[in-house]
């Protein structure tokens, strides 16, 4: 890696060599029984370099010459955007604040244990319903990233992720019920039993299909479903949609728009999460960001180019999505503040409405304008303070920065989701419904 | 490389089933966003698998250093060993040697990037000249070439090469806090004479971003719908082809009770095929990643299940003939049950018929995007009018369709007379697999009582 950041020195201003290594195991369950192991061991580089000013990129994976992508990046760079920024210059990791996010027991974990988990799980629904059809995948995950930077900035680290995720199938004539759902942590401290209760629960309260009728109604999204609200809201946060100016937050910086109770953060620092990172993937340090605080629209989120081109700072948020790919504004851990409502309290209050847990067509349509249009996969329908059954042939529809302004309550306990993601379940007191009639 | 791969495949009779595919591939993505070329870059990578069998146990070993394959495929082996407790069971194909070279009718590797990135920046010029309410762009293409090397321990060897190009264009249409988008997208493997003149679709992308400004959200409800080509097209890939992917029914009972062949289907008219040997399409390629050859493959006809497709594991579980559509999308992948090139088979009605009739109802076209599980399928529309009294009306907006998927194939009640295959610049998705290249098409469809959601 020195040799290659050396020879690229010799050629161009400033340059950056960002490298990943990792090891994926899934351990893949299908139809109640073992399946396949999958290895899958990965390395890949990538080379930034800013050349007369101007950005050059390119990456490999695997090849016999690793030097090759000096000259690709330098002729990209001819026609490269103007650089708005330098790299940072030298990083300190201080222990201080140290991060967790490697976990060696989970790289240690064996096959044979991972097998044992499965079967497990498997069992434990199979118990409830043995006509059931359960897909379970139990994956451990390491990588290690390095950096390294002409301006002398020089780190690497570790990090461990953990999932349980599964999938639960009913099937009646011409009735599918599906339920999906994953459990993940830096951590090897998984609860399966987390992950089988909420899914028991959910087959219990669908066991009934019951009928809608199309109108507006007080609706109930569980934290699986929160991302259909949420998705919009941070599309217009992102930095880069804001300089563009297609962002329908883009003028509304220090605004009040939503209630004092809605608080959403992107936050790295978070102990065993899985977009947590001690530095941004262009070596700013992560932290923890208010997008929105008490319904004040507070920062945008932004990479080091992108702000360059704003005038703004980078908030550590440079992501990348691949090897492939340049860093660009992205999301660490989404956090959205609990409110003070339990979930049962919610379901009470209302005299007619639906709980929302699981959509088809997510990030589908127009996101950036803040619309919303889903097919509701999974949802039940409340009526007189109880759940009354499962909904089919539904859809939902709206706009999220509208509807958000709706929020009864928020609830009393947020959960993670997939991971990366951390919500309470969300009360809206109106929203569109449309359902077969 | 023959060698080589052959040398790593012997003495393997621990295992019922091994093979190795390598993949070298070359990309470039050039990418436009309002006024400034957002990206610009060109990767190179190269990879690979082993896949084994061992008493119906699977293991799968991806890596990027492609040295040592012997000790790749006994680390395989022995992975596969520890879960294998029942029986291996792969229909039989004949081995096969060969090598499948593409001739492109301008090959984009030889094109310099200079030419490429000035003709997005002319498409780009386009749009972002339409129209003052023009806020910004998207525009994004990209190349690919892979080579990929697949033998197995049966005696196949094939060397494939797959060429992929796609252009996007989006246009962003403001007015006030009114945001607007619209697409048209081109993919293909032919070569890159296809994207040095698409003009018209940047004017299209821009055209139609404006006219949504001005559309109404259409209103919630049940609606007659006539789906356009693409809709169509997006209808039976999604809401009806992935149903008949066999990985998912081989080992359901139920599933497989319901998916039963010979079952009625829906509308008497309507025929469905997936032919991944149409020459030089999306979806095509003579031999999938198990080393089989593709066919076409009929799915319904006159309204009846006649067929599904295919791997090799699935094909013997079922008893069925084998279809050729195992496909990965990458060296980091395993094969699974995917489906090609897509159809609806042209029916006799023409357009003006089709809508004539329809009091209240929605031409929907183009789309956003699609999804489904299984009986449930959503898709946006890109572009939407009203029907009134049989004539096409006003535009409409946010349009979203919604259905479940028995019911929709039933309640077909006329297929046109004008198939279109559509080949786009986005793909399939599947088990965390996308974007795989496919393509779908369809005639003009009319189907009753479709769900629409909005306000």
């Amino acid at each position: 890696m020195e040799q290659l950041m050396k020879k690229t020195k010799e050629k161009v201003d400033s340059a950056e060599l960002f490298r990943v290594k990792s090891k994926t195991v899934p351990v893949n369950f299908e139809v109640d029984r073992l399946k396949s192991v999958d290895i899958s061991d990965y390395e890949g580089q990538a080379l930034r370099i800013i050349n007369k000013g101007k950005i050059g990129f390119s990456s490999s994976s695997g090849g016999r010459d690793p030097y090759s992508i000096i000259e690709k990046a330098i002729a990209i760079s001819e026609f490269g955007v103007k650089a708005s920024f330098d790299f940072p210059a030298e990083i300190k990791l201080n222990d201080e604040n140290k991060l967790n996010i490697y976990d060696s027991t989970i790289k240690d974990k064996s096959v044979t244990e991972m097998i044992k988990i499965g079967e497990e799980i498997i069992e434990r629904i199979k118990d409830f319903n043995k006509n059931l059809r359960c897909d379970v995948t139990i994956l451990k995950h390491n990588n290690k990233i390095e950096y390294l930077n002409s301006r002398g900035a020089d780190f690497s680290y570790n990090k461990t992720f953990f999932s349980y995720s599964m999938m639960i199938q009913k099937t009646e004539e011409k009735d599918f019920l599906m339920i999906e759902s994953s459990i993940g942590s830096g951590r090897d401290k998984l609860d399966s039993k987390e992950l089988t209760d909420g899914l028991l629960e959910k087959l219990r309260w669908g066991e009934n299909i019951v009928n809608l009728k199309s109108k507006k109604m007080p609706v109930i999204f569980t934290p699986n479903a929160a991302m259909v609200l949420f998705l919009p809201i941070i599309s217009g946060l992102n930095g880069n949609s804001v300089l563009k100016k297609i962002s329908s937050l883009t003028d509304k910086k220090e605004e009040k728009l939503w209630g004092d109770f809605l608080s959403l953060y992107s936050d790295g620092t978070i102990d065993f999460a899985l977009g947590s990172a001690p530095l941004d993937d262009e070596g700013i340090k992560m932290r923890k960001l208010p997008l929105i605080e008490d319904g004040i629209v507070k920062n945008f989120y932004y990479d080091l180019q992108t702000a360059g081109m704003a005038g703004e700072k980078s908030t550590g948020n440079g992501i990348r999505h691949g090897i492939q790919s340049v860093p660009a504004p992205g999301i660490s851990n989404l956090i959205l503040k609990e409110g003070n409502m339990p979930f049962s309290d919610m379901v009470k209050d209302i005299k007619e409405g639906i709980i929302v847990d699981q959509v088809l067509g997510l990030g589908q349509g127009n996101v950036i304008s803040g619309a919303f249009s889903n097919n509701v996969q999974l949802g039940f329908k409340i009526k007189n303070g109880k759940i009354a059954g499962r909904i089919k042939d539904v859809m939902i529809a709206g706009n999220a920065i509208e509807e958000l302004k709706n929020i009864i309550a928020l609830g009393d306990r947020a959960k993670w989701v997939g991971g990366k993601y951390k919500f309470p379940h969300i009360y809206l007191k109106s929203l569109s419904v449309s359902a077969k009639k | 490389m023959k060698e080589i791969l052959k040398n790593a495949l012997t003495n393997v009779s621990k295992a019922d089933y091994v093979e190795i595919r390598l993949e070298k591939k070359a990309t470039t993505s050039i990418k436009f966003q309002g006024k400034k070329l957002e990206k610009i870059n060109s990767s190179q990578e190269i990879g690979g698998n082993v896949r084994a069998l061992v008493k119906g146990g699977w293991s799968f070993i991806t890596f990027n250093r492609c040295d040592e394959l012997k000790k790749k495929v006994e680390q395989a082996i022995n992975v596969a060993a520890l879960i294998g407790k029942s029986k291996s069971e792969l229909v039989e194909v004949p081995p096969v040697t060969e090598v499948v070279k593409r001739k492109l009718d301008r090959d984009f590797r030889q094109v310099k990037l200079k030419e490429k990135k000035e003709l997005m920046e002319n498409y780009n010029n386009i749009v972002l000249n339409y129209s003052p309410k023009i806020q910004s762009t998207n525009i994004v293409y990209a190349d690919k070439f892979s080579t990929i090397y697949f033998a197995n321990s049966e005696g196949t060897y094939i060397r494939q090469e797959k060429p992929f190009l796609a252009a996007s264009i989006t246009a962003v249409a403001r007015e006030g806090d009114n945001i607007q988008m619209a697409n048209e997208a081109l993919g293909t493997t032919k070569g890159f004479k296809g994207i040095e003149d698409i003009s018209l679709k940047a004017e299209k992308a821009a055209s139609r971003a404006v006219s949504l400004l001005k559309a109404k959200s259409v209103e919630g409800g049940e609606y007659t719908v006539v789906l356009d080509q693409t809709l169509g097209g997006v209808f039976i890939h999604e809401a009806f082809g992935h149903l008949s992917e066999a990985d998912f029914l081989y080992e359901d009972n139920r599933m497989r009770n319901i998916m039963k062949l010979g079952t009625k289907f829906g509308f008497k008219k309507l025929n469905v095929i997936d032919d991944g040997s149409i020459p030089n399409f999306l979806g095509s390629a003579k031999y999938d990643d198990e080393g089989v050859r593709t066919k076409k493959n009929y799915l319904i006809r006159n309204g009846v299940l006649v067929g599904r497709l295919h791997s090799r594991e699935t094909a013997k579980k079922m008893n069925e003939t084998p279809t050729g559509n195992a496909r990965a999308l990458n060296y980091r992948f395993k094969p699974i049950v995917r489906m090609t090139n897509t159809y609806i088979d042209n029916g006799k009605i023409p357009f003006n018929e089709l809508i004539s009739g329809i009091k209240k109802g929605i031409y929907a076209k183009k789309f956003y995007g699609g999804n489904t599980t299984f009986e449930m399928f959503t898709f946006s529309a890109g572009e939407g009018f009203m029907i009134r009294d049989g004539k096409i009306a006003e535009p409409v907006k946010d349009v979203v369709l919604s259905g479940n998927l028995f019911t929709v194939l039933n309640n077909i009640t006329a297929v046109g007379d004008d198939l279109k295959m559509i080949e786009g610049a986005g793909g399939c998705g599947k088990n965390g697999q996308a974007p795989l290249p496919v393509s779908f098409g369809s005639p003009h469809l009319r189907i009753k009582k479709v769900v629409v959601g909005g306000k």
